[in-house]
Protein backbone atom coordinates (compact mmCIF):
# COMPACT_ATOMS: atom_id res chain seq x y z
CA UNK A 1 0.00 0.00 0.00
CA UNK A 2 2.79 2.39 1.09
CA UNK A 3 4.16 1.68 -2.47
CA UNK A 4 1.08 2.74 -4.16
CA UNK A 5 0.93 5.98 -2.15
CA UNK A 6 4.58 6.08 -3.36
CA UNK A 7 4.22 5.45 -6.72
CA UNK A 8 0.74 7.95 -7.56
CA UNK A 9 2.88 10.63 -6.12
CA UNK A 10 5.99 10.50 -8.13
CA UNK A 11 4.00 10.00 -11.39
CA UNK A 12 1.74 13.10 -9.80
CA UNK A 13 5.45 15.21 -9.71
CA UNK A 14 6.25 13.55 -12.86
CA UNK A 15 3.19 14.56 -14.86
CA UNK A 16 3.22 18.29 -13.24
CA UNK A 17 6.83 18.63 -14.35
CA UNK A 18 5.71 17.78 -17.40
CA UNK A 19 2.80 20.12 -18.21
CA UNK A 20 5.04 22.91 -16.40
CA UNK A 21 7.66 21.69 -19.17
CA UNK A 22 5.04 22.09 -22.20
CA UNK A 23 4.64 18.62 -23.17
CA UNK A 24 1.16 18.68 -22.97
CA UNK A 25 1.49 20.37 -26.26
CA UNK A 26 1.12 18.67 -29.43
CA UNK A 27 2.77 21.46 -31.70
CA UNK A 28 5.69 21.61 -29.35
CA UNK A 29 6.49 17.82 -29.43
CA UNK A 30 6.22 17.54 -32.81
CA UNK A 31 8.38 20.89 -33.68
CA UNK A 32 11.19 18.87 -32.11
CA UNK A 33 11.28 16.49 -34.90
CA UNK A 34 11.73 19.34 -37.44
CA UNK A 35 13.77 21.29 -35.32
CA UNK A 36 11.82 24.51 -34.56
CA UNK A 37 11.22 23.83 -30.87
CA UNK A 38 13.97 22.33 -28.34
CA UNK A 39 11.81 22.27 -25.21
CA UNK A 40 11.64 17.80 -26.22
CA UNK A 41 15.51 17.67 -25.83
CA UNK A 42 16.04 20.02 -22.76
CA UNK A 43 13.82 18.73 -20.41
CA UNK A 44 15.60 15.10 -21.48
CA UNK A 45 18.75 16.09 -20.90
CA UNK A 46 18.15 17.79 -17.85
CA UNK A 47 16.07 14.81 -16.49
CA UNK A 48 18.77 12.61 -17.67
CA UNK A 49 21.52 14.43 -16.33
CA UNK A 50 19.71 15.00 -12.66
CA UNK A 51 18.93 11.08 -12.56
CA UNK A 52 21.95 9.94 -13.76
CA UNK A 53 24.22 12.63 -11.27
CA UNK A 54 21.40 11.73 -8.37
CA UNK A 55 22.13 8.01 -8.53
CA UNK A 56 25.81 8.33 -9.20
CA UNK A 57 26.47 10.56 -6.11
CA UNK A 58 23.66 9.00 -4.27
CA UNK A 59 25.19 5.81 -4.51
CA UNK A 60 28.91 7.21 -3.18
CA UNK A 61 27.40 9.12 -0.18
CA UNK A 62 25.68 5.43 0.68
CA UNK A 63 22.27 6.99 0.19
CA UNK A 64 20.77 4.17 -2.25
CA UNK A 65 22.48 1.20 -4.15
CA UNK A 66 22.85 1.52 -7.74
CA UNK A 67 23.12 -2.27 -8.22
CA UNK A 68 19.46 -2.41 -6.92
CA UNK A 69 17.88 -0.45 -10.20
CA UNK A 70 16.30 -2.55 -12.49
CA UNK A 71 18.25 -2.07 -15.93
CA UNK A 72 15.81 -3.68 -18.41
CA UNK A 73 17.45 -5.95 -21.23
CA UNK A 74 18.60 -4.77 -24.24
CA UNK A 75 17.06 -7.15 -27.55
CA UNK A 76 19.07 -4.59 -30.24
CA UNK A 77 16.57 -5.22 -33.84
CA UNK A 78 13.04 -5.51 -31.77
CA UNK A 79 14.01 -2.74 -30.03
CA UNK A 80 15.23 -0.59 -33.25
CA UNK A 81 12.22 -1.22 -34.85
CA UNK A 82 9.77 -0.37 -31.87
CA UNK A 83 11.78 3.06 -31.49
CA UNK A 84 11.03 3.38 -35.29
CA UNK A 85 7.52 2.65 -34.72
CA UNK A 86 7.09 4.21 -31.67
CA UNK A 87 8.73 7.71 -33.39
CA UNK A 88 6.75 7.39 -35.87
CA UNK A 89 3.56 7.55 -33.54
CA UNK A 90 5.12 10.43 -31.75
CA UNK A 91 5.44 12.47 -34.40
CA UNK A 92 1.99 11.74 -36.14
CA UNK A 93 0.05 12.95 -32.68
CA UNK A 94 2.92 14.89 -31.16
CA UNK A 95 2.66 13.16 -27.94
CA UNK A 96 3.75 10.08 -26.35
CA UNK A 97 2.43 7.32 -24.07
CA UNK A 98 2.96 10.03 -20.83
CA UNK A 99 2.57 13.11 -22.07
CA UNK A 100 -1.01 11.99 -23.52
CA UNK A 101 -1.78 11.46 -20.34
CA UNK A 102 -0.83 14.71 -19.43
CA UNK A 103 -2.63 16.61 -22.05
CA UNK A 104 -5.67 14.67 -21.21
CA UNK A 105 -5.25 15.71 -17.67
CA UNK A 106 -4.87 19.68 -19.16
CA UNK A 107 -8.36 19.35 -21.19
CA UNK A 108 -6.96 18.38 -24.60
CA UNK A 109 -8.90 15.75 -26.25
CA UNK A 110 -5.65 15.18 -28.82
CA UNK A 111 -4.20 13.43 -25.10
CA UNK A 112 -7.47 11.14 -24.99
CA UNK A 113 -6.86 9.78 -29.32
CA UNK A 114 -3.67 8.81 -28.44
CA UNK A 115 -4.72 7.25 -25.18
CA UNK A 116 -7.15 5.31 -27.09
CA UNK A 117 -4.12 4.16 -29.68
CA UNK A 118 -1.77 3.49 -27.20
CA UNK A 119 -4.26 0.82 -24.92
CA UNK A 120 -5.02 -0.47 -29.00
CA UNK A 121 -1.65 -0.92 -29.88
CA UNK A 122 -1.12 -2.60 -26.05
CA UNK A 123 -4.16 -4.87 -26.78
CA UNK A 124 -2.66 -5.55 -30.38
CA UNK A 125 0.35 -6.68 -29.13
CA UNK A 126 -0.37 -8.73 -26.61
CA UNK A 127 -2.99 -10.47 -28.97
CA UNK A 128 -0.07 -11.39 -31.30
CA UNK A 129 2.70 -12.05 -29.10
CA UNK A 130 3.02 -15.48 -29.06
CA UNK A 131 3.43 -15.09 -32.89
CA UNK A 132 6.67 -12.38 -32.64
CA UNK A 133 7.79 -14.01 -29.46
CA UNK A 134 10.81 -15.28 -31.37
CA UNK A 135 11.55 -11.56 -33.05
CA UNK A 136 10.68 -10.48 -29.35
CA UNK A 137 13.59 -12.12 -27.70
CA UNK A 138 16.61 -12.06 -31.04
CA UNK A 139 19.60 -10.46 -30.65
CA UNK A 140 19.84 -10.41 -26.89
CA UNK A 141 22.32 -8.32 -25.54
CA UNK A 142 21.55 -8.29 -21.66
CA UNK A 143 21.14 -5.64 -19.79
CA UNK A 144 23.51 -3.37 -21.62
CA UNK A 145 24.82 0.17 -19.74
CA UNK A 146 27.88 2.63 -21.41
CA UNK A 147 29.81 1.33 -19.04
CA UNK A 148 29.48 -2.30 -20.26
CA UNK A 149 29.72 -1.15 -24.00
CA UNK A 150 32.64 0.68 -23.28
CA UNK A 151 34.41 -0.98 -20.47
CA UNK A 152 35.05 2.54 -18.83
CA UNK A 153 34.77 3.00 -15.51
CA UNK A 154 31.51 4.35 -14.44
CA UNK A 155 32.43 7.40 -13.03
CA UNK A 156 34.14 8.30 -16.15
CA UNK A 157 31.30 7.81 -18.14
CA UNK A 158 29.17 10.02 -16.05
CA UNK A 159 31.60 12.78 -16.67
CA UNK A 160 31.37 11.95 -20.70
CA UNK A 161 27.68 11.73 -20.63
CA UNK A 162 27.59 15.59 -18.48
CA UNK A 163 30.02 17.21 -20.88
CA UNK A 164 27.90 16.19 -23.84
CA UNK A 165 24.02 17.03 -22.39
CA UNK A 166 25.78 19.88 -20.70
CA UNK A 167 26.81 21.19 -23.98
CA UNK A 168 23.75 20.42 -25.86
CA UNK A 169 22.04 22.74 -23.37
CA UNK A 170 24.46 25.61 -23.11
CA UNK A 171 24.85 25.50 -27.63
CA UNK A 172 20.77 24.99 -27.33
CA UNK A 173 20.04 28.07 -24.70
CA UNK A 174 22.89 30.25 -27.16
CA UNK A 175 20.23 29.50 -30.22
CA UNK A 176 17.31 30.51 -28.52
CA UNK A 177 18.67 33.72 -27.31
CA UNK A 178 19.93 34.81 -31.12
CA UNK A 179 17.09 34.29 -31.98
CA UNK B 1 18.79 32.75 -16.83
CA UNK B 2 21.79 33.30 -13.82
CA UNK B 3 20.19 30.36 -12.37
CA UNK B 4 20.07 28.03 -15.55
CA UNK B 5 23.98 28.99 -15.88
CA UNK B 6 24.42 27.72 -12.26
CA UNK B 7 22.48 24.81 -12.07
CA UNK B 8 24.69 24.04 -15.72
CA UNK B 9 27.49 24.75 -13.88
CA UNK B 10 26.84 22.16 -10.60
CA UNK B 11 25.73 19.76 -12.87
CA UNK B 12 29.27 19.91 -14.75
CA UNK B 13 31.46 20.35 -11.44
CA UNK B 14 29.46 17.21 -10.56
CA UNK B 15 30.19 14.84 -13.49
CA UNK B 16 33.99 16.69 -14.07
CA UNK B 17 34.36 15.03 -10.40
CA UNK B 18 32.41 12.01 -10.68
CA UNK B 19 35.74 10.10 -12.26
CA UNK B 20 37.75 10.37 -9.00
CA UNK B 21 34.97 9.77 -6.69
CA UNK B 22 35.25 5.87 -6.85
CA UNK B 23 32.71 3.49 -7.50
CA UNK B 24 29.05 4.21 -5.97
CA UNK B 25 27.90 0.86 -5.92
CA UNK B 26 27.65 -1.55 -2.74
CA UNK B 27 26.93 -4.58 -5.02
CA UNK B 28 29.10 -4.02 -7.68
CA UNK B 29 32.39 -5.93 -6.44
CA UNK B 30 31.86 -9.74 -7.39
CA UNK B 31 32.56 -11.97 -4.96
CA UNK B 32 31.55 -14.07 -2.00
CA UNK B 33 30.44 -11.80 0.96
CA UNK B 34 30.97 -14.70 3.46
CA UNK B 35 29.75 -13.10 6.65
CA UNK B 36 26.23 -12.59 5.38
CA UNK B 37 25.87 -15.60 3.45
CA UNK B 38 27.00 -17.26 6.89
CA UNK B 39 24.34 -15.29 8.57
CA UNK B 40 21.52 -16.16 5.96
CA UNK B 41 22.33 -20.21 6.42
CA UNK B 42 22.60 -19.88 10.60
CA UNK B 43 19.33 -17.55 10.39
CA UNK B 44 17.76 -19.95 7.67
CA UNK B 45 16.87 -17.22 5.65
CA UNK B 46 18.57 -19.43 2.80
CA UNK B 47 16.03 -21.80 2.09
CA UNK B 48 12.20 -22.17 2.37
CA UNK B 49 10.07 -25.84 2.78
CA UNK B 50 8.17 -27.21 0.00
CA UNK B 51 5.35 -26.50 1.92
CA UNK B 52 5.74 -23.17 2.28
CA UNK B 53 6.81 -22.95 -1.55
CA UNK B 54 3.28 -24.18 -2.31
CA UNK B 55 1.61 -21.90 -0.03
CA UNK B 56 3.45 -19.37 -1.61
CA UNK B 57 1.77 -20.64 -5.24
CA UNK B 58 -1.41 -21.02 -4.16
CA UNK B 59 -1.29 -17.46 -2.49
CA UNK B 60 0.01 -16.30 -6.00
CA UNK B 61 2.91 -14.74 -3.69
CA UNK B 62 3.40 -11.42 -6.04
CA UNK B 63 6.91 -11.14 -7.50
CA UNK B 64 7.66 -14.96 -7.10
CA UNK B 65 9.51 -16.74 -9.60
CA UNK B 66 9.97 -20.68 -9.05
CA UNK B 67 12.71 -21.74 -10.71
CA UNK B 68 13.97 -25.52 -11.96
CA UNK B 69 18.06 -25.80 -12.02
CA UNK B 70 17.78 -29.15 -13.55
CA UNK B 71 18.37 -29.99 -16.86
CA UNK B 72 15.51 -29.41 -19.60
CA UNK B 73 14.58 -33.13 -20.08
CA UNK B 74 14.01 -33.20 -16.30
CA UNK B 75 12.22 -30.48 -16.49
CA UNK B 76 9.59 -31.57 -18.88
CA UNK B 77 9.61 -35.04 -16.97
CA UNK B 78 7.83 -33.17 -13.87
CA UNK B 79 8.28 -29.85 -12.11
CA UNK B 80 6.80 -28.08 -10.21
CA UNK B 81 3.71 -25.96 -10.83
CA UNK B 82 4.40 -22.51 -12.52
CA UNK B 83 8.53 -23.11 -12.65
CA UNK B 84 10.46 -21.78 -15.36
CA UNK B 85 12.99 -24.01 -16.46
CA UNK B 86 16.86 -22.08 -15.87
CA UNK B 87 19.71 -24.50 -15.89
CA UNK B 88 22.58 -23.48 -13.65
CA UNK B 89 24.59 -22.29 -16.44
CA UNK B 90 21.23 -20.26 -17.85
CA UNK B 91 20.91 -18.94 -14.07
CA UNK B 92 24.29 -17.05 -13.80
CA UNK B 93 23.12 -15.46 -17.03
CA UNK B 94 20.02 -13.87 -16.12
CA UNK B 95 18.65 -10.78 -14.36
CA UNK B 96 16.67 -11.01 -11.77
CA UNK B 97 14.65 -7.94 -10.57
CA UNK B 98 15.27 -6.74 -6.81
CA UNK B 99 11.54 -7.14 -5.78
CA UNK B 100 11.42 -10.60 -7.16
CA UNK B 101 11.53 -13.31 -4.78
CA UNK B 102 12.89 -16.09 -6.39
CA UNK B 103 13.34 -19.96 -5.44
CA UNK B 104 15.53 -22.39 -6.27
CA UNK B 105 14.98 -26.31 -6.49
CA UNK B 106 16.55 -28.78 -7.99
CA UNK B 107 15.99 -33.23 -7.81
CA UNK B 108 17.10 -33.33 -4.28
CA UNK B 109 18.30 -30.10 -3.12
CA UNK B 110 22.04 -30.03 -3.77
CA UNK B 111 22.14 -27.88 -6.80
CA UNK B 112 19.77 -25.56 -5.73
CA UNK B 113 22.09 -24.65 -3.04
CA UNK B 114 25.35 -24.40 -4.99
CA UNK B 115 23.09 -22.65 -7.50
CA UNK B 116 22.30 -20.11 -4.10
CA UNK B 117 25.55 -19.61 -3.72
CA UNK B 118 26.58 -18.99 -7.52
CA UNK B 119 23.60 -15.83 -7.49
CA UNK B 120 25.05 -14.71 -3.77
CA UNK B 121 28.37 -14.15 -5.18
CA UNK B 122 26.67 -12.12 -8.12
CA UNK B 123 24.95 -10.40 -5.81
CA UNK B 124 21.61 -11.81 -5.98
CA UNK B 125 19.96 -11.45 -2.28
CA UNK B 126 16.51 -12.04 -2.93
CA UNK B 127 16.80 -16.23 -4.02
CA UNK B 128 16.47 -18.97 -1.65
CA UNK B 129 16.57 -22.66 -2.56
CA UNK B 130 14.52 -25.72 -1.52
CA UNK B 131 16.35 -28.13 1.08
CA UNK B 132 14.45 -31.15 -0.51
CA UNK B 133 14.10 -30.34 -3.87
CA UNK B 134 11.28 -31.79 -5.79
CA UNK B 135 11.74 -35.08 -4.06
CA UNK B 136 10.37 -32.82 -0.98
CA UNK B 137 7.54 -31.44 -2.80
CA UNK B 138 6.44 -34.76 -3.87
CA UNK B 139 6.97 -36.11 0.10
CA UNK B 140 5.47 -33.16 1.82
CA UNK B 141 2.98 -31.22 -0.60
CA UNK B 142 2.01 -34.44 -3.05
CA UNK B 143 1.62 -37.16 -0.45
CA UNK B 144 2.17 -35.73 2.61
CA UNK B 145 1.70 -37.78 5.69
CA UNK B 146 -1.00 -36.37 8.09
CA UNK B 147 0.35 -36.13 11.48
CA UNK B 148 -2.06 -38.38 13.68
CA UNK B 149 -1.56 -35.94 16.58
CA UNK B 150 -2.07 -32.92 15.33
CA UNK B 151 -5.00 -30.94 15.25
CA UNK B 152 -7.98 -31.40 12.94
CA UNK B 153 -7.38 -27.56 11.55
CA UNK B 154 -3.57 -28.49 10.85
CA UNK B 155 -4.89 -31.81 9.43
CA UNK B 156 -6.80 -30.25 7.18
CA UNK B 157 -4.67 -27.63 5.91
CA UNK B 158 -2.36 -29.69 4.72
CA UNK B 159 -4.78 -32.12 3.06
CA UNK B 160 -6.37 -29.07 1.64
CA UNK B 161 -2.76 -27.64 0.27
CA UNK B 162 -2.18 -31.35 -1.14
CA UNK B 163 -5.53 -31.70 -2.97
CA UNK B 164 -5.28 -27.87 -4.53
CA UNK B 165 -1.84 -29.70 -6.46
CA UNK B 166 -3.44 -32.61 -7.44
CA UNK B 167 -1.73 -34.56 -4.52
CA UNK B 168 -3.41 -37.10 -1.94
CA UNK B 169 -2.58 -37.15 1.48
CA UNK B 170 -1.26 -40.37 3.27
CA UNK B 171 -2.77 -41.14 6.69
CA UNK B 172 -0.36 -41.37 9.66
CA UNK B 173 0.27 -44.70 11.66
CA UNK B 174 -0.91 -44.46 15.61
CA UNK B 175 2.11 -43.17 16.98
CA UNK B 176 3.49 -39.75 14.81
CA UNK B 177 6.98 -40.30 16.30
CA UNK B 178 7.47 -43.81 15.15
CA UNK B 179 5.74 -42.98 11.46
CA UNK B 180 7.53 -39.79 10.91
CA UNK B 181 11.00 -41.92 12.46
CA UNK B 182 10.19 -44.33 10.05
CA UNK B 183 9.75 -41.76 7.10
CA UNK B 184 13.16 -40.24 7.74
CA UNK B 185 15.17 -43.50 7.55
CA UNK B 186 13.67 -44.17 4.06
CA UNK B 187 13.89 -41.23 1.16
CA UNK B 188 14.36 -38.68 4.43
CA UNK B 189 17.57 -39.17 4.93
CA UNK B 190 18.86 -37.70 1.53
CA UNK B 191 18.84 -34.53 2.89
CA UNK B 192 21.77 -34.26 4.99
CA UNK B 193 23.59 -33.50 2.03
CA UNK B 194 22.81 -30.18 1.76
Amino acid sequence: MNDLLIAGGIGVAFGWALERAGLGDPPKLAGQFYLRDFTVLKVMLSAMLTAMLGVFWGGRLGMLDPGALYVPETYLLPQLVGGLVFGLGFVLSGLCPGTSCVALASGRIEGAATMLGLFAGVLLVGVAFPAIEPFYRSTPHGALTLQRLTGLPYGVVVALVTVVAVSMLAWIAKREAAR
Amino acid sequence: MRLVRGLGIGALALGLVAPFAGSPSRTQQRGLDLDSIARAIDAGSDHVSARQLAEWIRDRRPGLRVIDVRSPAEFHDDAIPTAENLPIDQLVRSHFAPDQTIVLYSQEGAHAGQAWVMLRSLGVTQAVFVPGGLADWREEVLSPLLPVNGSPAERARIAELSHYFGGSPRIGGAQEGEVVGAAQTGPGSRRRGC
